[in-house]
């Protein structure tokens, strides 16, 4: 695949379209998103602003919009030959989870388990690297921010759990 | 004067100021060296922990992962023609063939060399021109600054114009993004969706961290960028009788920075093209021209010095202007804001000593990035066998730690991980993704000076054809959108 076509594929305009549907529903519903019951005249108001940019946004997209519903007879949907994202879709929920985990389970033990089960999934599964990654990685975070920064993380729900 | 130089110097050699320009030069080297990372990937994953300092402290840890990360990223375009950072390509055009000849000393001494004296010439420059710039600024008002914000953010979209319809969209969405929450001036809410969380508006912070740290850790993960571990270093420190061989290319050396510093000072245009236009200027004035591309150590020390003379350079309109040449500067922008403190032409007359301090700090930096890489080259060439999935996955959880520990609210850290989806998406596609960035931080300044300037107008942009100066910016603005497409047709219509 040549450099114009990984440019021209029709993922490009695929995205930029939903960036222009995007703006274009920001336009439309700007009246309500933005409160404009204040005593400013428009050009003084919150309103202003938004609906130029969504222009922007809209006028930018407009090729690909035009591209995506058009497409030229060597259009195809190949972009870079890495395929289809599976991985890092999966690592993004493990990130989700980890969220979910700080406030389910504290700190320490979600950042424990994810970097865990992370490593495992991205093969850097080794047993120096999958013992003493995890521990390392949570010690110093543990240390910094809750020892020496001092930032407050929610109480485990799971704690709640055990002293009931 | 000279009471606030000596009160800068005085604060940037404390222990803590020291401590921290050491800790950020050394965090930027080996983000720089590892390719796939880089200078922006270490400053957004520290801007949590500058939070905790004051911000003499913040910025000198900042501007040391910003310096140490273009001084790092030669190291592997020497030793395995792999860029650390992407404007160290042009380095490996002379930095490999001349490894290939047994000689990646020189090389390295020449990278370095150039790195260490375009950092200092371009530090001189901003000294001698902040001041300068910062006068003429000085008698702006709103309309002024409105026309200067729409020329920056013009020249960063001309600096894409092969992509000119993604750029506008970005920085468009970069706009769209700094709208959400309660509007500083009418206390509106906008865009909150009936959600309180979205009341307090999305952060430069987490969007800087989920961009590029995240988006750029999901990339690490899916592609390995490192396949050649093999390296060629025939002792463990930096030979000083090279480092004195390649002194004779003084010239070069401070012409390419002079031309760094200026193409640095241009928002959009970034430190790929200070190396390419370096090293092409040096060639063409060359005595030895048909070494070029064959290894000499002059297109080494072009390149480095120019990519190096990059970040002092966006930071004379970042401090005179208030607007940022890059996405690295917009990240100390907003540093700056977070502290309360807003940088324009009155920063240099309120700031006195942190501007001097900031001075320091800089040429500090540079002389410690220089003499680290010189005592521990080996150790830090050794970086690039760290496996990438593993830095990814460690950075990732750093970066969600950090963010939450901003403001302590989860919610940043979800919309981090957004914009990691959105950062990972426009990386893959290649988009030019500093102009969302731009976007984000000139958002609220272009937002703000445009109802100014819209209120003393009466509601009409006619005063801004009153002006002098916005006369002028506006033809310079005009004369940079149409003159590359006058060029372009007229180069289409010599080839037909």
């Amino acid at each position: 695949m040549s450099k114009k076509d990984f440019s021209s594929s029709r993922v490009h305009d695929l995205f930029g379209s939903v960036l222009g549907v995007f703006a274009l529903s920001m336009l439309i519903s700007s009246p309500w998103q933005v409160d404009t019951s204040g005593p400013d005249p428009f050009y003084k108001g919150p309103l202003i602003f938004p609906i130029i940019v969504s222009c922007l946004i809209l006028a930018g997209s407009l090729p690909s919009m035009w591209r995506l519903l058009r497409p030229s007879l060597h259009a195809s949907w190949y972009l870079d030959g890495y395929g289809k994202p599976f991985k890092n879709m999966i690592i993004l929920g493990l990130l989700i989870l980890y969220l979910a985990g700080i406030v389910a389970i504290g700190l320490e033990i979600s950042t424990w388990l994810f970097l865990v089960i992370a490593l495992k999934f991205v093969k850097q599964d080794s047993m120096i690297k999958i013992t003493l990654i995890p521990i390392l990685v949570t010690l110093i975070l543990f240390l910094i921010f809750k020892i020496f920064l001092d930032v407050w993380f929610p109480e485990p729900l799971i704690m709640g759990f055990f002293s009931e | 004067m000279f009471e606030h130089l000596l009160a800068g110097f005085w604060a940037a050699v404390s222990p803590g100021n020291l401590a921290a320009l050491f800790s950020g030069t050394l965090v930027g080297i080996i983000v720089g060296i590892l390719p796939g990372l880089g200078p922006m990937v270490g400053m957004v994953v520290l801007l949590p922990f500058s939070f905790a300092f004051p911000p003499d402290i913040a910025l000198s840890l900042l501007l040391g992962v910003f310096c140490g990360g273009y001084f790092g990223g030669a190291i592997p375009a020497v030793l395995l023609r792999t860029p650390g950072v992407p404007s160290s390509i042009v380095t490996s055009f002379d930095g490999y063939p001349l490894t290939q000849k047994g000689e990646a000393q020189t090389a390295l001494s020449a990278a370095l060399l150039g790195s260490f004296g375009g950092g200092v010439i371009s530090v001189m420059i901003l000294i001698f021109l902040a001041p300068a710039l910062a006068h003429v600024a000085a008698s702006f008002g709103p309309p002024e600054y409105f026309t200067v914000a729409v020329f920056g953010v013009v020249l960063v979209v001309m600096a894409f114009r092969a992509q000119l319809g993604r750029g506008i969209m970005l920085l468009g969405l970069g706009f769209w993004f700094s709208t959400v929450g309660i509007d500083g001036t009418t206390l509106s809410q906008r865009f909150c969706f009936g959600t309180l969380s979205m009341q307090n508006g999305l952060d430069i912070v987490p969007i800087c961290l989920g961009l590029f740290g995240i988006g750029q850790t999901l990339i690490l993960v899916e592609q390995e960028i490192m396949k050649n571990h093999d390296i060629q270093l025939s002792r463990s420190t930096l030979d000083f009788s090279r480092l004195i061989k390649v002194l004779k290319y003084w010239k070069t050396l401070i012409r390419s920075g002079v031309i760094g510093t200026f193409v640095g000072l241009l928002p959009g245009t970034g430190s790929i093209l200070a190396s390419f236009l370096s090293y092409d200027v040096a060639k063409r004035l060359s005595k030895e021209k048909d070494l070029f591309g064959k290894g000499t150590p002059e297109g080494c020390l072009a390149s480095e010095a120019g990519n190096n003379a990059v970040p002092a350079g966006a930071l004379i309109p970042l401090l005179t202007l208030g607007i940022p040449g890059d996405a690295l500067s917009a990240v100390l922008l907003g540093v700056f804001t977070i502290n309360g403190i807003y940088p324009g032409p009155l920063l240099l007359v309120k700031e006195p000593v942190l501007i001097s301090t900031l001075y320091f700090s800089m040429l500090l930096i540079n002389v410690a990035a220089f003499v680290m890489l010189i005592v521990w080259l080996r150790p830090f060439a050794m970086i690039v066998k760290v496996p990438g999935r593993l830095l990814a996955v460690v950075i990732m959880v750093i970066s969600m730690v950090g963010i939450y520990a901003v403001n302590t609210r989860l919610f940043d850290a979800g919309v981090a991980i957004a914009m990691g989806v959105l950062g990972y998406a426009l990386l893959r596609m290649g988009w030019p993704i500093v102009n969302l960035i731009m976007g984000v931080v000139l958002g609220e300044i272009m937002e703000n000076r445009l109802r100014e300037t819209l209120s003393l107008g009466d509601g009409s942009l006619a005063i801004l054809l009153h002006r002098p100066i916005c006369i002028f910016l506006i033809v310079l603005t005009c004369l940079i959108i149409l003159v590359p497409f006058i060029l372009d047709a007229r180069k289409a219509k010599n080839r037909a």
